[in-house]
């Protein structure tokens, strides 16, 4: 059966940095490596309280992660995510202590408002034509200014107790709800991109939106679906945040979520370019956003070395991807060296 | 010798895409590189242009031995390619792709005068309507393929390499570059030249070698002890299959499908076409004449200005292609596979599911991934896709296979008409049978069918009644006789009628 892989156009379907199970693996022990350094030099990081506070952000970052793999999933980008992020935070803390409508409620119409910022996002891509980086980049400073406007850049600190309460809730000692409901997130996505039409229509689009749209799929549509469902979990990662806090804070998201959005995706496997995502190693990479966070923190190392080491292991990753791929090409065309 | 090749071997992952192959090349002769897809040209043409390195076996140059770690190694060395894959920048003008690799400059600055001038020249010989100041993203592939060929001469190489030139270019053009050819060949220019259609390979060619399965069939054999069949056995490795059509019976009663005087914002004129049930009607035209075009405004790619498009005798507007077959069960092949005919990085299953993923779908939405494949597998098996799996990459299919995937997404979604673009070109023998009795095959079923396709023999064996159309009009109708001789007659005389009123066209 050689012939049927016929050389004539070898397509090299490489992930970027570790893609498939094997890779995760791999990103999984670059985790492990940073949890053995942190525990060595910090006995602190293994103590029971930073474990929980570890999920804690772990479960946020996970979500913002999510925030961006759906829509690179389409070969698209959502450099809004931390607006959206802070526009949810805000219109809970208004629906919640201004008007003083019950939790659910509050929390359902800022999801609601996150999925409507992501609708304008898509609607805006698709009907202009332009492309998502200046579309996103627009409107992460519109809705930011927007909020700022409206809110005045006022906290809301008089929220419900039971929202504080559920945020500083532990299971079995050690573990954040916050985290479960990540984790459901994730298998709720693995659902969507593996067995949903709906999710096989994003994938397709992402990876060749002119035959997608050529074999039938309203690539338009799905576009727009994805912004919707990442403007709804950036929201979902801006109440997570607000549990944690007990308040709605508007120094909450913004800038700071851009960097860790792209992080968790692009180390976990997802193509940038679209028609592949990879939901675990999204929530792999993460966790070692987070675990480099958290251990800085633990270490007392400033807040000032994070951005510096989150940019050197991004760039870490492209060149442990890039060693990879040619050395599996070496290796499979049988090049003696 | 100019160029000789010794037992070069080469693998890829999973595959011996070259098992000791050996060429020679004498300067002024063309020599005819034939082999079915995968056989392994492709990457003999990527080894002497330096794009792939041979993991065994020498390459020699004018006796010498030569190692070219890249394209650029071998353009320096005197030898230039037109590879089939596209290589050219889709926003620079036709002008700067030509001179690409060595613009003209004046005082430091590019000399745009002398680019258009130059690329002018190569073009000329070719095909005069392409203009060397448009951008080559808004030409047709036809043009582009064209323009390709311009800039491989412009480079004035001693070593030409062509691997499938005229796969998609029409008679005339083809015409037009035989005869360049063979005067390069008269100037001393060593010439390879792929190709899978036979009777340009006896028209031009004066030697040929063959390549089966990775190996050597025939090196460097005369073309005049050459006859068609012991071509076609040396390929394939057995006597070539004559595609049964059989017979059909279209309902003429029942039409479809129906323009009637549609004009449409791309420049289409009165254009009157009634497609029956179960009827395969050919769309015959040379590039240019708006035939791909036609599909697109029917599909609601253009603008539809004045008249009407009826289906099952009711007006329509179809707004894209999601609409075509969800509402009007209306499948579209395209002639481009590779941009959008099919999801390259995806697997077998799903670049067939595709169409039908809504309908697979059941509670919430999910999709059963054995319900998939069950649905799946007979199209696979109908269609004789070779590949290990329904999880394998499409992209690691051989051209022939990826064809029938992209058909076979359509007989999928149980399309009721089906609009095919150039279905076999770059496609080999036998696959090329294949399709034909395919499309037999399910019109039979009662599909109906308009095929576009340049490709006058294939028109004549599987057309039953040919549309024939130049300049954005419906020229004229032939009722296919199935014989060659007669009909491809009947088709130029309505093309040469009008090409005869319109002086202003010449070319």
């Amino acid at each position: 059966m050689s012939e049927t892989t016929g050389p004539a156009s070898p397509v090299r379907n490489r992930r970027p940095f570790l893609g498939g199970a094997s890779g995760q693996v791999g990103l999984l022990a670059i985790v492990a490596i940073f949890w053995f350094i942190f525990s060595t030099l910090a006995p602190g990081f293994l103590s029971s309280f930073n474990l929980y506070a570890l999920g804690r952000s772990l479960a946020v970052d996970i979500v913002i992660g999510f925030s961006q793999m759906v829509v690179l999933a389409t070969g698209g980008m959502n450099l809004a995510v931390g607006s959206i992020g802070v526009c949810a935070v805000m219109a809970a803390g208004f629906l919640l202590q201004d008007l003083g409508l019950p939790i659910s409620v509050g929390f359902a119409g800022a999801l609601l408002l996150g999925g409507a910022l992501g609708w304008l996002n898509g609607f805006a891509i698709v009907k202009t034509g332009v492309n998502a980086f200046i579309i996103t980049l627009a409107s992460a400073s519109l809705f930011l200014g927007a909020m700022l406007i409206l809110t005045k850049a006022v906290p809301y600190n008089g929220l419900p107790p039971e929202i504080g309460a559920f945020g500083r809730a532990r299971l079995f000692g050690i573990v954040s709800p916050l985290l479960i409901i990540a984790i459901a997130i994730g298998a709720a996505l693995v659902v969507l991109y593996r067995f949903t039409a709906l999710g096989r229509q994003i994938l397709a689009a992402g990876a060749n939106p002119r035959a997608a749209a050529m074999s039938g799929v309203p690539v338009d549509r799905v576009i727009v679906i994805s912004h919707v469902l990442s403007g709804m979990l950036a929201a979902a990662a801006g109440l997570m945040v607000v549990t944690r806090l007990g308040a709605a804070m508007p120094a909450t998201g913004g800038e700071e979520w851009l960097l860790p959005s792209f992080l968790g995706p692009v180390l976990g496997g997802t193509l940038l370019s679209g028609g592949s995502v990879a939901v675990i190693g999204t929530m792999i990479g993460a966790a070692l956003v987070t675990t480099i966070r958290s251990g800085l923190l633990v270490l007392q190392i400033g807040n000032f070395w994070l951005q510096l080491f989150l940019g050197l292991i991004l760039l870490f990753a492209v060149l442990v991807d890039r060693y990879r791929s040619v050395y599996a090409e070496r290796r499979s065309v049988g090049v003696k060296s | 010798m100019v160029l000789t090749i010794e037992s070069v071997s080469k693998a890829f992952p999973g595959v011996q895409a070259l098992d000791g192959v050996s060429l020679d090349l004498k300067p002024g002769e063309i020599h005819a590189l034939m082999g079915e897809n995968g056989a392994g040209k492709s990457t003999l043409i990527k080894i002497i242009t330096g794009l792939h390195q041979p993991d065994s076996g020498r390459v020699l140059l004018n006796g010498e031995p030569v190692h070219f770690a890249s394209p650029r190694d071998a353009i320096g060395a005197g030898i230039s390619a037109v590879h089939q894959e596209r290589n050219l920048i889709p926003r620079f003008s036709v002008g700067e792709n030509i001179l690409l690799e060595r613009p003209p400059t004046r005082g430091g600055m590019i000399d745009y005068d002398t680019i258009n001038r130059d690329a002018r020249k190569w073009l000329d010989m070719l095909d005069r309507g392409i203009d060397t100041r448009a951008e080559v993203r808004t030409l047709s592939v036809a043009q582009m393929q064209i323009v390709e060929i311009a800039k491989a001469l412009s480079l004035e190489a001693k070593i030409l390499l062509m691997d499938e030139p005229t796969a998609s270019i029409t008679e005339h053009e083809t015409a037009a570059l035989f005869t360049l050819l063979k005067r390069l060949r008269e100037n001393g220019v060593a010439i390879i030249f792929v190709s899978h259609k036979l009777e340009e390979v006896f028209a031009i060619a004066d030697r040929v070698t063959v390549l089966r399965d990775g190996k050597n069939a025939a090196v460097g054999e005369p073309m005049t002890t050459m006859t068609r069949d012991k071509l076609v056995s040396l390929m394939i490795g057995r006597k070539e299959r004559i595609a049964v059509l059989g017979e059909r019976n279209a309902d003429m009663a029942d039409v479809v499908l129906e323009a009637r005087d549609l004009s449409t914002s791309d420049g289409h004129r009165n254009i009157d076409l009634a497609l029956h049930r179960g009827e395969i009607l050919g769309l015959y035209g040379l590039v240019g004449a708006g035939r791909s075009e036609l599909a697109r405004a029917i599909l609601g790619g253009a603008e539809i200005t004045s008249g009407e498009l009826r289906l099952h005798d009711k007006p329509v507007r179809i707004r894209d292609m999601h609409e075509a077959l969800s509402k009007y069960r209306l499948g579209y092949i395209s002639e481009d596979r590779k941009a959008e005919g099919l999801i390259l990085m995806h697997s077998v299953r799903e670049n067939i599911a595709i169409t039908i993923w809504r309908k697979l779908a059941g509670f919430l939405g999910l999709i059963s991934g054995a319900r998939e494949s069950r649905a799946v597998e007979p199209f696979v098996e109908k269609l004789e896709i070779r590949t290990p799996s329904l999880a394998q990459t499409v992209g690691n299919l051989s051209g022939g296979n990826q064809q029938k995937v992209s058909i076979a997404k359509w007989l999928a979604a149980n399309a009721e008409i089906l609009i095919v673009d150039e279905p076999t070109v770059g496609i080999d023998i036998k696959t090329k049978t294949d399709i034909h009795e395919l499309l037999g095959e399910i019109a039979r079923d009662g599909v109906s069918i308009i095929l576009i396709s340049s490709d006058m023999p294939e028109m004549v064996a599987v057309a039953d009644r040919i549309l024939v159309m130049h300049g954005f009009r419906i020229v004229g109708e032939v009722a296919n006789d199935h014989q060659y001789e007669t009909a491809s007659k009947a088709i130029m005389a309505c093309i040469h009628a009008v090409e005869d009123d319109e002086p202003t066209s010449a070319g």
